[in-house]
């Protein structure tokens, strides 16, 4: 029973026609226990093998849940749980301080974090030390230089970064060899193209290497927020200092003073510089002196926060209504429709800000630096899109036989459009979430440059750009160019990854129309 | 007359939308939790200011029952009565404003439509008709980083740029080429007549006029070259082939032609989009234009005018978007006029 003994090219014809038709939805199926009590499902799956018969591989019926699928055949189960284990071992020390920062009130969390071992941590790797003539460089990462030594943290992080995907990827081979019943389910198909459609995996690529920043984003920089930018004169590095001949501490507030940037010769740190202390800078300093790359990461934890909070509410918001106006019709579609007509004619980004002046003194603008009350308004104004995008496929789905036959046997009207209608969109609703996040980046940054989003001391790519402005016609250009450069790159692999998605769910709308009015573009900021 | 039927109806299915967008602003300045008063008079407690305050909300009408209000508010903008400025410029009517204020925006608009027209579209049609080869991807790739590019950083690096041209432009730099402008600061659109006041005001708007269309420009040449990549595909194409209509012919004359079909309806929504991202442009330029007036108006406490803008705004919005349905049954009969909406 190979996963072949299905025509391995492009699936039986019919499930490519409808949209909605099994492309996606079906799938639900795959994840176990849940599906216990779904015959027309495991009709679906029967249908799906070769030889149609009710006995799995391990010998256990068909019929029995997931659970003990896995009770019977242990063994890939607990070796893939072993290797998550590994890997969260490593890093227990980051996740309980995590848990310890996340938490309003304990003590001894904080003070365990620090006991535990944690890998990928800049003590583990130190990056920072001083220089001594004819002995090299002290208290750095094996002696190395703080360019190398952060040069192997950040492969460090992004190797264990990207062993956690394979773990989540051999996860699912694993499922789909041991524990699944069905040989192939259309979500197979889903995942081939996608497999062969390099543009989308760039775009996935870039995506995740952007979520890694921002989770790991204390342990990436050269140094801390709190060290380099909160607190600087609260901590203090060694330095050599060849006047004297000795190694000597200085407050990271006064090395800063020593190595800004503002564009003249004398007074610039650029791309991959050592300043006057030591300090590697890879991405340069800021005109106050404190480091970029440690700033641009921090701003990444920031704009992933904040769109992800956006998207999510909108996402929630539009699928709701999607669903809820297609399976009711007549008035309740009418009002929505009237709806996220009025919410469109307000132009976006204008709302934004005037809802971003009038609510500046809420306490709904202090949570997050303003970044939960940008995240709210993004998510009040920008639902229409994606509604308009995902009401086609719902209004499509709303008039399939399942819906009536699941009316006519008397579910209740939110089971049927939780379980019957709501899985077919969710695949096209993830196309334009991937495409519209790189909007709400822009658009964030947008704001913030104009000083209305997220307020200092909070880092943000767009403020950074704001800061960099005046230096960019000099020496120290690098400012104003990082942030930009790293929002293109991330907008495009979002524009990307949901073209990805849509040609693997939707074969038949290659490169179609009305991504004009889908992919994100700069003219929102 | 179906096509008048079709107008008057979208007309009508208007009203609603600018009715709850109009009342969505009046909900956001009036209930808000920044009183409008209190923004105009600013933070200051002495008892001038207090004094000044209950002056203001009188004129305002704060005072009053909330429902008044809302009647008001809803009256005076039937009646285009838009108030006045409280705190940009104080006590000059916004209609004024919008006439001294619009003409800079509509320059500033006008050729942000332009130049991604004369650029993007051009662009894609030569890689659609030259598809998978170098060319082709390169103009690709410029379309989707064009896509991708923050207005407000491209504007901020295009000025480094362009103030760092001495050496190009027949070594006149920027500044100096052809007539003498200055890289920010408004167009003077005084002396459109003449042609050296023709020349400065375009030259002057091309670098923000560019950074507006940027992102249009990358949507067009995606758009143009699929078209065309559909169109020439399409048998009639194969037809005139075989008949021996030569190919330069057929390429002016029928494939691009029939490519620009489902381009014309993009140009105008895009046109909405330009409503929204001229602040920010405007800001970085210099350009006192409507979006300028609106920041200013946000950042110093202006509501009122605020208000009043954005219901200009919403018009504007509701206009394109009628124009923009009925431009495209007038160009392809095919739509319906029984359409979702």
């Amino acid at each position: 029973m190979t996963e072949d003994a299905r025509p391995d090219d492009s699936g039986p014809t019919e499930s490519d026609h409808g949209p909605t038709e099994s492309d996606h939805g079906p799938t639900e199926s795959d994840h176990g226990p849940t599906d216990r009590g779904r015959p027309s499902d495991d009709r679906n799956a029967a249908a799906a093998r070769a030889d149609g018969g009710l006995v799995d591989r391990g010998g256990v019926a068909r019929e029995a849940g997931f659970a003990d699928r896995v009770r019977t055949n242990p063994g890939p189960a607990l070796r893939w749980l072993a290797v998550a284990a590994a890997l969260t071992v490593v890093e227990l020390g980051a996740l309980v301080g995590l848990l310890a920062a996340a938490l309003p009130v304990d003590a001894g969390l904080a003070a365990l974090a620090d006991a535990l071992p944690t890998l990928l941590s800049r003590e583990t790797i130190p990056n920072q030390g001083p220089r001594i003539p004819g002995e090299g460089w002290q208290g750095t990462f094996l002696g190395l230089s703080p360019a190398a030594a952060w040069g192997l943290r950040v492969a460090l992080v992004y190797a264990y970064a990207a062993t956690w995907f394979w773990w989540l990827y051999r996860g699912y081979r694993t499922y789909r060899r041991e524990y699944r019943i069905a040989d192939w389910t259309p979500r197979d198909d889903v995942l081939r193209r996608f497999s062969r459609h390099r543009w989308g995996q760039f775009g996935l690529v870039v995506v995740l290497a952007f979520v890694v920043m921002a989770m790991f984003a204390p342990a990436l920089g050269p140094t801390t927020m709190e060290r380099n930018s909160f607190e600087p004169y609260s901590y203090t590095i060694t330095t050599y200092d060849e006047d004297a001949g000795e190694v000597r501490e200085v407050t990271v507030g006064d090395a800063n003073l020593a190595s800004t940037s503002q564009g003249t010769e004398d007074r610039n740190v650029g791309f991959g510089e050592y300043d006057d202390f030591g300090r590697f800078h890879p991405f340069g300093t800021l005109p106050s002196g404190q480091d970029l790359f440690t700033f641009v990461a921090a701003g990444a934890r920031v704009s992933l926060f904040i769109s992800l909070l956006a998207i999510g509410l909108s996402a929630v918001i539009s699928a709701t209504l999607a669903v809820a106006s297609a399976y009711y019709g007549g008035v309740v579609d009418l009002v929505v429709v009237l709806l996220s007509d009025a919410t469109q004619a307000l132009p976006q980004l204008l709302v934004v800000m005037l809802l971003s002046v009038v609510l500046s003194e809420t306490w709904l603008a202090s949570l997050y630096s303003g970044g939960v009350l940008l995240a709210l308004i993004f998510a009040l104004t920008g639902w229409p899109s994606l509604w308009r995008a995902v009401r086609g496929p719902a209004l499509q789905v709303a008039e399939r036989g399942w819906v009536d036959a699941a009316d006519s046997i008397g579910l209740a009207s939110s089971v049927t459009m939780r379980r019957h209608m709501l899985p077919y969109i969710l695949g096209y609703l993830l196309v334009y979430v991937s495409m519209s996040l790189g909007g709400i980046i822009i658009g964030i940054a947008g704001l913030s440059f104009l000083g209305l989003g997220v307020t200092s001391p909070t880092p943000e790519w767009g403020r950074i750009v704001d800061i960099g402005q005046p230096y960019l016609a000099t020496v120290s250009w690098h400012i104003a160019f990082v942030p930009g450069v790293l929002v293109v790159v991330v907008v495009t692999g979002f524009n990307a990854l949901g073209d990805g998605i849509r040609d693997a769910i939707d074969p038949e709308s290659e490169g179609g129309e009305g991504e004009a009015t889908t992919a994100a573009s700069g003219a929102g900021g | 007359m179906n096509r008048i039927r079709y107008l008057l109806r979208r007309l009508v299915l208007s009203i609603p939308v600018v009715w709850l967008g109009t009342t969505a602003t009046f909900l956001i300045i009036r209930l808000g939790p920044l009183n409008p008063a209190a923004a105009i008079v600013g933070p200051t407690n002495d008892p001038q200011a207090r004094q000044q305050l209950q002056r203001i909300e009188a004129q305002l009408g704060l005072t009053d029952p909330i429902h008044e209000q809302y009647l008001d508010y809803m009256v005076d903008l039937l009646t285009l009565d838009l108030g006045q400025s409280w705190v940009v410029h104080q006590g000059q009517e916004t209609t004024a404003l919008l006439a001294a204020y619009g003409p800079r925006t509509l320059w500033l608009g006008l050729w942000a439509v332009l130049i991604p027209l004369f650029v993007g579209i051009p662009l894609g049609m030569y890689a659609g008709l030259h598809p998978n080869t170098n060319r082709d991807y390169a103009a690709s790739m410029a379309g989707i980083v064009w896509r991708a590019m923050p207005n407000f950083w491209l504007a901020v690096i295009l000025l480094a740029l362009l103030s760092r041209t001495e050496a190009v432009f027949f070594g006149s730099g920027w500044e100096g080429f052809l007539v003498d402008t200055e890289l920010v600061g408004p167009p003077d659109l005084s002396r459109l007549g003449t042609v050296d006041g023709l020349l400065a005001a375009i030259k002057k708007i091309l670098p923000p006029a560019l950074v507006l269309g940027s992102a249009s420009m990358g949507n067009e040449l995606r758009l143009s070259r699929t078209a065309v990549l559909e169109t020439i595909h399409d048998d009639y194409v194969d037809t005139m082939r075989a008949i021996g209509v030569s190919e330069s012919r057929l390429v002016w004359k029928h494939v691009l032609r029939n490519a620009m079909i489902p381009l014309i309806p993009i140009i105008t929504s895009e046109a909405y989009l330009l409503v929204g991202g001229s602040v920010l442009v405007e800001v970085v330029f210099g350009i006192n234009g409507i979006g300028t007036l609106f920041y200013d108006a946000l950042t110093q406490g202006d509501l009122p005018l605020a208000g009043s803008l954005m219901y200009v705004f919403i018009i504007l919005t509701v206009s394109i978007n009628i124009a923009q349905d009925v431009l495209y049954t007038v160009i392809d009969p095919r739509v319906g006029y029984e359409g979702d909406r």
